[in-house]
């Protein structure tokens, strides 16, 4: 079969109705949707500033008003401080750079690969961030005159977190990994 | 923009543009409940996408890009379980097949698309679809000269396909 002959074939279609869209269906679908409109990225961003903001703020809070110098809950609250912030200032970054990429499908994967990789790294250093975080509070409920086996239980807490917040952070990185295989098959030049 | 002038505007591409997503669809989904999931996420994308739609391109060059793109990732993406909670009505099926037997060569056709690689069922598509290779460039974001290359092989491997089909083997 010759490819003329092919294109025929395929333009035969255009005579036959083969679908029906149930109109109603579909409107709530995208009802749905719109309200799910919030990215999961957005989520982890804002959930990671208020999160590390709000106990930095707390610890700072309860910390001055038993007016005691418990110098590694001030140095947590320092890390949580500095984690929110930096957050902050990746998410301004990121929304900024939203509009830098071209309008094909080339400029779509870049743009999808740029937000993979974004969120392989936030994952990469959150997940990090659990270990001086751990460490601190620990040190914390030590240095409180807590009991030495609520302090172990904290540290196990916090390892076991890190360990179980691989998975999260494999995923993003398959996803990335999947969109660098097609920009590389749409990229890839034949001869 | 407001809600309702994109909704007017989501009824006149899906009605004029239609026919174009369903070939995306049949090509990237083998089942009924694939072609439908699939259908939702494109028309959902294409909703998203009118309030950045700037007149550069053509609405079809545009749908084109957002179905094809959808598509490609579509393949790609786990399914989600955050879906299963959406309400039993939010989930009901949207894409209803009319019950007409496709030409043989036609099905032979999609099935043959089908074994491509994403990319080049992008292509094949937009080849039989009759678009210029500038066009194609545009919405792949690729040189027309990478363009062509990619048909002449892609045309070469269905034609040597059909002997299959032709001869049975």
């Amino acid at each position: 079969m010759e490819f003329d002959e092919m294109k025929k074939i395929w333009d035969s279609q255009n005579q036959v109705v083969l679908y029906a869209i149930d109109e109603k269906a579909l409107h709530n679908r995208i009802g749905v949707k719109r309200r799910q409109a919030l990215h999961i990225t957005n989520v982890t961003e804002l959930m990671l500033i208020l999160v590390n903001g709000g106990v930095g703020a707390f610890i700072v809070v309860t910390n001055h008003l038993r007016q005691s110098i418990n110098i590694s809950l001030y140095l947590l609250a320092a890390l949580l401080f500095g984690s929110a912030f930096y957050v902050l200032v990746n998410r301004i970054n990121r929304v900024k750079g939203d509009n830098r990429f071209d309008r094909s499908m080339r400029g779509d994967l870049d743009h999808a690969l740029s937000v993979a990789t974004y969120q392989v790294r936030i994952s990469q250093i959150m997940r990090w961030n659990f270990i001086p975080i751990g460490i601190l509070v620990t040190l914390g409920i030590v240095e409180g005159g807590r009991s030495i086996w609520i302090a172990f239980g904290m540290l196990a807490f916090f390892m076991l977190t890190h360990y179980l917040s691989r998975w999260e952070h494999n995923f993003y990185k398959r996803k990335k990994r999947e969109l660098e295989e097609l920009q590389k098959r749409l990229n890839q030049e034949d001869f | 923009m407001s809600e309702a002038e994109q909704q007017v505007i989501f009824e006149t591409w899906l009605g004029q543009y239609k026919a174009m997503i369903f070939k995306i669809v049949r090509a990237y989904a083998l089942n009924p409940m694939d072609r439908d999931d699939l259908f939702q996420d494109i028309v959902i994308q294409v909703w998203r996408s009118i309030s950045s739609f700037r007149n550069e391109s053509s609405p079809s060059t545009w749908i084109y890009r957002i179905s094809l793109n959808t598509a490609i990732r579509w393949i790609k993406r786990e399914r989600r379980h955050a879906e299963l909670n959406e309400s039993h009505e939010a989930v009901r099926q949207v894409l209803m097949e009319n019950p007409v037997s496709l030409d043989d060569r036609l099905a032979w056709l999609y099935k043959e698309i089908y074994t491509l690689n994403e990319i080049d069922r992008c292509i094949t598509i937009l080849m039989l679809d009759d678009l210029s290779y500038k066009e194609m460039a545009g919405i792949l974001g690729i040189t027309e000269s990478n363009v062509g290359v990619k048909i002449n092989r892609i045309k070469k491997y269905l034609v040597s396909r059909s002997k299959t089909f032709e001869y049975g083997v």
